[in-house]
């Protein structure tokens, strides 16, 4: 209605224009506007809903669809976001082939940077208390051929900036940015329809949304989840993130063409190394908050030797060192003098940290009791979010989108309203249970390994423990690299 | 597996025929053999109605459940798409024959849903792109009023789109030939879980034939007449797994996928077509099976145990 009264404007004079609105004002006295319906109001430009919203224009089937999303940053930053090649953004993911396979089928794949991609193929993981490998190789007689690409590395940000290129090219969603989703209320009934039970998306600057589906991809603390009255379940780790992109010696220990993930169980949390392109890698440091909060005031001297102590000095060293204030350098080199250690199976010397790199983010396990409501659907982070020492919250996000977006295919070619929970239930069914095991395997994983004595530490160098443990994410990863093992470029 | 004696007089208590079927079901459960075969008798009564009663209060009282979600209509919610794949399998399946020159299907259908309760279908049929326009019928008003209502909550649902009507088959003028002189009709009339529930099907089935344009299709869903179905719909569906309330199946209604292809064959007999042809084609026929927790799955063959489409293309 709106357009089409702009529309008119066009070829009216104003005073027209004006009374032709009081007319239409006039005619629904009993709202105070004139709903403006959507098929599809996301809320949320992060990951998930990018790709959501890239997949449902993307094919012809949903294509039609009438789309919004709202996004409280600056997209126009994220869409023309351009560092130099030396450069990482400090917020990278792991993307698993079947997400990196997902984002081809969409048309996103080939919109991100792809020489700030960096593909490996190899994944070293150990204890750090007990030393003993936790070996992620093939099964005897399945071996593919090696260089089978484990995951992908990325930055956030090239992802979601090729996904808005994607979004661009395709067009037809309503881009409302700089939005802050103020308040969900229902909608209303009038003489010709009833849409008590449809979501209505306040925005910050008075514009509304009517939304036949209201897609939560807001993240961990989802308003749409809040709106909806669906519980998110679960517990704070008391542990941060680190995260900071850091220079090595040289390009990795096999070279350009079998990069390697490294990651070392400590009993304050797990320390991976995860390859970048040319000698540049991402770290994530999970460790206490105090610890975290140490790392951050460290000169880049100090922090880059406690780096390197992290994969090679024992948990009673580093434990000291997270004591002192400064002077880890001159420590480090001290105490590595004294332990013996197999230095091509630990990731090459850090050398470098970029400026502004090193950030931290508190680390939970949260799980929302269902994924839908009527007119409602959570995708990401908003549905789930987990412990990053598998690397998994992104691909988890893209395995719902996919999932979504089949389940809203699916309704749509049956004739079936996208918004009812009828039409909806295959995305839970599909996705949850998945989800919760993967949450499950991670947070043991967590738990197992962190504790520096105990019963369980000499189970856990038998690798007893630790296989047990690690058998559904071990079969995860293979499976992952096996079944989707194409090379995407 | 056939029907225990503790059940029966369950089975007389909701067999609403008298004493001469729940008799006959005694018998036959006593000889452990599926039940005898229902003749569709032609005969109705002058002042012809399809339309029992029983049924339609039965079905009245069930309007306010019609579409939640978790409710006694669950079962007809999760076969809807299935019914949207059978249809585009009649559409997509080859011609009779090369020379029919009147099975042109029209790539915007016009649809009429004949018993469309709550218009679970009728919805659906109307909100595919590809639709041109749905009517819907059912003869109860209490049933129609929530379908009404219902359709309000989707502004899609436009009234050129979607349209309730009180009537029942007999009383639904008949299709008028169009401008071009060319017999009128409906593209689609389905006919999804209604004929267990109607008094002389022959009959209702006949005129229900007259609204299918020549080359369009009459697609329907029922309950084939077995000691499963027995099992299934009035035991399993209805006391154990409380899927559907008591007293909506009368299994003695139910028609068998056969005796359905020797009516329309039957009907061609003798040339009713225009050109004194056939008037049906070959029916198609697909079993599903209800499986608790997934829904409704095709499975081969189970057309002769329990629930199954039949589509048949109006060829003259
Ligand atoms: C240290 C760390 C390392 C990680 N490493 C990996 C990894 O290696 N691999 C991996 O797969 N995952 C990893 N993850 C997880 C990954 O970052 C998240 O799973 C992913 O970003 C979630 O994407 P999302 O789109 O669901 O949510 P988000 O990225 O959180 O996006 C939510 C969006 O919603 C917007 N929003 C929120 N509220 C509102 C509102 N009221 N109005 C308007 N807009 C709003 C926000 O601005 C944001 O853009 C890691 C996480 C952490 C903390
Ligand atoms: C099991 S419901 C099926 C409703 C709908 N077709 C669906 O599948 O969603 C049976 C419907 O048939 C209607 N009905 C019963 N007898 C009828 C008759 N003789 N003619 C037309 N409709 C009838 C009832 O009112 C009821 O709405």
């Amino acid at each position: 209605m709106d357009a089409i009264i702009r529309s008119r404007a066009a070829y009216v004079c104003r005073s027209c224009t004006r009374s032709l609105q009081r007319q239409s004002r006039r005619s629904y006295s009993s709202a105070p506007a004139q709903p403006d319906i959507y098929d599809v109001v996301c809320v949320g430009g992060g990951p998930a809903g990018l790709s959501l919203l890239t997949a449902l224009r993307a094919n012809p089937v949903t294509s039609h669809l009438r789309m919004a999303l709202v996004e409280a940053q600056d997209l126009a930053k994220i869409r023309s976001w351009k560092l130099p090649p030396d450069r990482f953004s400090n917020r990278c993911s792991s993307l698993t082939p079947s997400s990196a396979l997902f984002l081809d089928q969409i048309g996103a794949w080939s919109h991100l940077e792809r020489d700030r991609v960096q593909a490996y193929q190899e994944m070293q993981v150990w204890d750090g208390v007990t030393g003993a490998r936790i070996e992620f190789d093939w099964t005897p007689g399945s071996a593919p051929a090696a260089g089978t690409t484990i995951a992908y590395m990325n930055e956030n940000l090239n992802l979601t900036s090729g996904l808005l290129s994607r979004l661009g090219e395709l067009g037809g969603v309503s881009m409302f940015d700089n939005a802050k989703v103020e308040r969900i209320s229902h909608g209303e009934e009038t003489e010709e329809m009833d849409l008590r039970e449809w979501p209505v998306v306040h925005l910050s600057g008075g514009k509304q949304l009517s939304a036949r589906l209201l897609v939560g991809a807001d993240g961990a603390n989802s308003p749409v989840r809040s709106f909806a009255g669906i519980e998110a379940r679960g517990w704070d780790y008391n542990r941060h993130g680190v995260v900071a992109t850091v220079e090595l010696e040289g390009e990795g220990w096999g070279g350009d063409h079998a990069k390697i993930a490294y990651q070392r169980f400590l009993p304050t949390g797990p320390v991976a190394m995860l390859p970048l392109p040319g000698n540049y890698s991402t770290l994530v440091w999970s460790t206490t908050p105090s610890n975290a909060s140490l790392l951050k005031s460290l000169s880049p001297k100090d922090f880059i030797a406690m780096v390197n102590a992290a994969f090679r000095l024992g948990p009673t060293d580093l434990e000291y060192m997270h004591t002192q204030g400064s002077g880890q350098a001159e420590e480090y080199s001290w105490r590595l003098e004294h332990t013996p250690f197999d230095y091509r199976a630990v990731p090459q010397t850090v050398m470098g940290v970029q400026e502004g790199t090193v950030a931290s983010f508190p680390l939970k396990l949260r799980h929302a009791d269902t994924y839908i409501a009527e007119r409602v659907a959570l995708i990401g982070d908003a549905a789930h979010t987990i412990h990053p020492l598998a690397g998994q919250g992104l691909n988890q996000g893209q395995g719902d989108v996919q999932s979504l977006a089949k389940t809203i295919e699916y309704a749509v070619s049956h004739g079936q309203d996208i918004g009812v929970t009828m039409s909806l239930e295959p995305y839970v069914s599909e996705r949850y249970a998945a989800n919760h095991l993967l949450l499950g395997v991670c947070d043991k994983l967590h738990k197992l390994y962190s504790v520096g004595s105990g019963p369980l530490v000499p189970l856990r160098s038998m690798g007893l423990s630790a296989v047990n443990a690690l058998g559904p994410l071990k079969t995860f990863f293979m499976n992952q690299a096996a079944g989707n093992g194409t090379k995407v470029f | 597996m056939q029907p225990s004696l503790r059940h029966l007089p369950r089975a007389l208590r909701t067999a609403r025929q008298g004493p001469r079927a729940a008799a006959a079901a005694a018998q036959a459960s006593l000889r452990q053999q599926p039940a005898p075969s229902r003749k569709l008798s032609t005969t109705s009564p002058a002042a012809s109605s399809s339309v029992n009663e029983t049924e339609i209060s039965h079905f009245s009282a069930l309007a306010s459940s019609w579409w939640d979600p978790h409710g006694p209509s669950r079962p007809l919610h999760l076969m809807n798409p299935l019914r949207h794949d059978f249809i585009q399998s009649c559409l997509s399946s080859p011609p009779p024959s090369p020379s029919t020159t009147t099975t042109t299907t029209t790539t915007n259908p016009r649809y009429l849903d004949v018993g469309c309760g709550g218009g679970i279908f009728a919805e659906s049929a109307a909100r595919l792109a590809t639709t041109h326009s749905v009517t819907a019928i059912d003869p109860s008003a209490t049933i129609l009023s929530v379908a009404r209502a219902h359709a309000r909550r989707d502004p899609s649902l436009t009234k050129n789109k979607l349209v309730y009507l009180n009537e029942t088959i007999e009383s639904l003028p008949l299709p008028l030939p169009d401008q071009d002189e060319q017999p009128g009709g409906f593209d689609i009339v389905s006919l999804f879980e209604v004929l267990e529930h109607v008094d002389y099907p022959s009959a209702f089935l006949e005129r229900v034939g007259q609204f299918v344009r020549p080359g369009g299709w009459l697609v329907l869903s029922t309950i084939a007449r077995t000691w499963t179905s027995w099992v299934t719909t009035n035991v399993v569906a209805e006391d154990i797994l409380g899927v559907v309330p008591p007293g909506t199946h009368d299994w003695y209604k139910y028609i068998n996928a056969g005796e359905l292809r020797e009516w329309f064959e039957r009907k061609n007999d003798g040339g009713g077509g225009r050109e004194g042809g056939r008037v049906w084609g070959v029916p198609r026929v697909m079993g599903v099976v209800f499986v608790p927790g997934l829904g409704w799955k095709e499975v081969r063959g189970s057309e002769k145990v329990g629930n199954y489409f039949l589509g048949v293309q109006r060829v003259a």
